[in-house]
């Protein structure tokens, strides 16, 4: 699955609500100085919106950055017949000697040229 | 499925080495974001010491199992070993965790 404009918008809701998160723990940790009160850890709220988000972006970034091919050599090959494997039709040569067999072909002889002249 | 049968008499499987160099490439692309991520988050979360260790293998974890929910079930179509997809650039991946970790921790905890 190719990466999408949702994947994209995933990515940037998760950056933002890690943004959030930040701010909300940098503010706790100023609520914390003024009532000078002891740091022992977060509220569980911002730990859980730092983690979720953490994986919501990575979600995004794992459509974003690309689709596994399959490693297999013969996977390119495997919807393919024998008789189309060496079909090169950049190669095809229509001017070539087969043509004096058609019944409208006129040839040019000697004697032709002569009667030009 | 190519088998080419060798003088042994053990079948080899034949690679197409451009499709193993993309996959590696986008699972180095989100190892990196992981690690500068998940390094981000644990300096936002205020940890210290082992505790940041601790989440730098949670998160490792965690995106191996993500990157495993990803292949699908034949998870063999795209990668050789699924053990070295849990543990390539492991240390490499930690000095990005350790920066991210650092300089977020200042951000949000001292400053």
């Amino acid at each position: 699955m190719p990466a999408t404009t949702i994947h994209r918008l995933i990515v940037t809701i998760g950056f933002l609500s890690l943004f959030h998160a930040a701010y909300s723990a940098a503010q706790h940790r100023s609520y914390l100085r003024l009532n000078e009160l002891e740091f022992t850890h977060l509220p569980s709220d911002i730990i859980a919106q730092g983690i979720i988000s953490l994986f919501v972006i990575m979600y995004g970034v794992m459509y974003v950055a690309g689709d596994f091919r399959d490693i297999k050599a013969s996977a390119d090959l495997e919807n393919k017949s024998w008789e189309s494997f060496r079909n090169v039709p950049s190669f095809y040569t229509f001017n070539h000697r087969g043509k004096a067999f058609s019944p409208t072909y006129v040839s040019i002889t000697k004697s032709a040229l002569d009667e030009a002249e | 499925m190519t088998k080419i049968k060798n003088d042994k008499n053990i079948a080899a499987t034949a690679y197409n080495e451009a499709a193993i160099r993309n996959n590696l490439a986008v699972v180095e692309y989100c190892r990196t974001s992981m690690a500068a991520l998940s390094g981000c988050t644990a300096g936002l979360l205020g940890l210290t010491g082992l505790n940041g260790a601790g989440f730098y293998i949670f998160a490792i974890t965690g995106l191996w199992i993500m990157l495993l929910l990803k292949a699908g079930p034949n998870w063999k179509k795209y990668f050789i070993s699924r053990r070295s997809l849990l543990t390539n650039g492991f240390f490499g991946q930690l000095f990005t965790y350790i920066l991210c970790w650092t300089f977020l921790y200042g951000m949000v905890h001292v400053y």
